[in-house]
């Protein structure tokens, strides 16, 4: 039912990729992959596994075993320089922003834009930064002002500015809009369509069903640690999901939904 | 809505850590009045450049303290480190080598040592408070070993240059023979102070190094993160911290021209306490060369100014801890807000 793209290189392509903290098994065997253009929904329960795995992929953590290629190519992944050299973006739920810088040292955090001889060119970093924010969000005011000063959402709004600015090929979106106002979630999903309309492969992570149905084409399940499956968006519906969300299996009798098959 | 308009109104009044740099230099500024007053022979031409000398020592442990404070962390070994460099260039002048390439090496031993620490913090992941006193029992162990415990001395005037020699002094030859200084000159350790000062003020504000240093105080995780190698800037930060109780500890050991492996024990309370007072803040993420010149200042002027007021160094030690205490309260209310 997934042969769709069977033809296309994957953009990522995650196989039995495995990862455990002592005796916790935290991601057992699990395989994903991930095409040009598509919107991936991430999905479980907290503690499923689902953002140790996209962890994984952003070169925050490093498993214990299982191979990730990228483009066809194997990539290792020891940091997320490593994964951001490979065009991975990552927007973490947290936000990972350093409170006391401002909104262009943020964003160009650990890769700063330098003079000739090699000094910080603040002044590029500033306009480029302004630029790249106010694309998301025109009232943007306060760029000098250190992060721990803004609102929830216009952090948010840097978080997402630093991974689209650098040209992502690959985004991960660990719950994007957990901290948002009903305007900025669907300026977030309004982007999340545009940039998956530039051939940006997407994983999103999201409790949000709304969002999950609105912008996912596929989805794919976690529980305890395993991929419980992986749908295309119109053979689910929000019952099943529940179900392998909660019981790691599909209501009894279901066949495939959607139309197209 | 009101609360932007406070903001906006309240814009031309200096905030946060600039509001912090200057009321300590206010502090400064008083405390000279203040001596002035008390003893009539502070405020001139010898003393303040006595003051200067006095204060080079601290202000150059203090540059490294504020890199080493602002990535969260902090490095209690400076002092004993201070004395093994002064141990490692006095024996390599004994063994033979030139003064200059032998300070070299001490300063070199310094940076060691600061390496170490380094390695220590990032791969042995133990806290830089343990490690840091670690090595401050280590490296004064290795120079009280290495020299017996003895001063070394005899090391030639070439050794002596640093600590004692300044530019433009101006002396003159009287009638009766006798020289008369007219203008002692500015010390070379004071001129030695500014530069690294402004070298280390430039790295920390205009160079990624810097940047990566406040971004790892701040939230270290979020600097991994956003791709800085964080285990690289906190090892560079012990380095350098390290290098620059090596060159103090030159300019210490050849102002004595004597080598005393038992120098420098608590110097690194003064450095923190400089750090502290010119508004870097132990939680990291917050600090500046220039705010940590100033709080060596302040150190140094108090000491000066008690002294020659004839205070007993005991009560000047309770006052400097009243002054630290006072800084980081000045600092918390700041954070509040």
């Amino acid at each position: 039912m997934l042969d769709a793209n069977a033809q296309e290189t994957p953009l990522v392509q995650m196989s039995e990729i495995y990862k455990h903290f002592g005796g916790v098994h935290a991601v057992e065997g699990v395989s994903v992959d991930l095409y040009p253009g598509e919107v991936v929904g991430v999905l479980g329960h907290n503690g499923a596994g689902k953002s140790c795995l996209m962890q994984i992929l952003s070169g925050a953590m490093i498993p214990n075993g299982g191979e990730i290629y990228v483009n066809g190519q194997e990539a290792d992944l020891k940091s997320p320089h490593d994964a951001k050299k490979f065009g991975i973006e990552t927007i973490y739920q947290t936000l990972a922003l350093a409170n006391h810088l401002d909104a262009a040292q943020n964003l160009f955090l650990g890769r700063e834009l330098k003079t000739r001889f090699g000094n910080l060119d603040e002044a590029r970093m500033h306009t480029e930064a302004q630029d790249a924010l106010r694309q998301l969000n025109p009232n943007f005011k306060n760029l000098k002002d250190p992060v721990a000063k803004l609102s929830g959402g216009q952090r948010q709004v840097i978080a997402i500015a630093r991974a689209i600015y650098f040209q992502a090929k690959v985004l991960i979106m660990d719950e994007p809009t957990a901290a948002l106002g009903p305007s900025e979630t669907s300026m977030v999903a309004d982007l999340t369509l545009r940039l998956k309309d530039e051939g940006i492969g997407i994983f999103l992570i999201s409790h949000d069903m709304h969002d999950v149905f609105d912008l996912c084409d596929r989805v794919m399940v976690m529980n305890k640690g395993r991929n419980v499956g992986t749908f295309h968006i119109e053979d689910v519906n929000k019952d099943d999901i529940l179900s392998l969300i909660i019981k790691g299996t599909l209501p009894d009798g279901w066949a495939p939904r959607g139309e197209s098959k | 809505m009101s609360n932007t308009n406070g903001n906006t109104k309240l814009r031309f009044l200096p905030t946060g850590s600039s509001l912090h740099k200057l009321s300590a230099l206010l502090t400064l500024l008083l405390l000279i009045l203040a001596f002035s007053f008390t003893s009539p022979a502070f405020l001139s031409v010898n003393n303040g450049l006595t003051v200067l000398l006095q204060t080079s020592v601290i202000g150059l442990l203090a540059i490294g303290m504020t890199l080493v404070i602002i990535t969260g962390g902090i490095d209690l070994s400076v002092g004993s480190v201070l004395a093994l460099s002064g141990v490692v260039a006095g024996l390599a002048i004994k063994a033979g080598v030139p003064v200059m390439p032998a300070m070299a090496f001490g300063i070199l031993a310094g940076a060691f040592c600061g390496f170490i620490n380094g390695l220590v913090i990032t791969k042995l992941r133990i806290t830089p408070f343990v490690a840091t006193l670690g090595m401050m029992m280590i490296a004064r162990g290795v120079a009280l070993q290495l020299t017996g415990a003895a001063p070394i001395s005899r090391l030639g005037e070439a050794f002596g240059q640093l600590g004692n020699g300044s530019f433009f002094r101006i002396v003159e030859m009287q009638a009766n023979g006798f020289p008369k200084v007219i203008f002692p000159g500015i010390p070379y350790p004071a001129v030695l102070l500014v530069v690294m000062a402004l070298i280390g003020g430039f790295l920390l504000q205009r160079r990624q190094i810097g940047r990566h240093i406040f971004s790892v105080g701040s939230n270290e995780e979020a600097a991994r993160l956003s791709g800085v190698k964080v285990d690289r800037t906190k090892i560079w930060a012990y380095t350098a911290s390290g290098a620059l109780a090596g060159l103090a500890g030159m300019v210490l050991m050849s102002r004595l021209v004597t080598v005393q492996p038992n120098e420098g024990v608590m110097y690194e309370l003064d450095a923190i306490a400089a750090s502290v007072i010119g508004g870097a803040s132990l939680m990291g993420g917050v600090g500046s060369i220039s705010g940590s010149m100033i709080g060596a200042f302040i150190i140094g002027v108090l000491r000066n100014g008690l002294n020659m007021a004839g205070t007993s160094a005991f009560i000047q030690q309770i006052i400097i801890g009243i002054v630290v205490i006072g800084a980081v309260y000045i600092d918390q209310i700041r954070n509040r807000n």
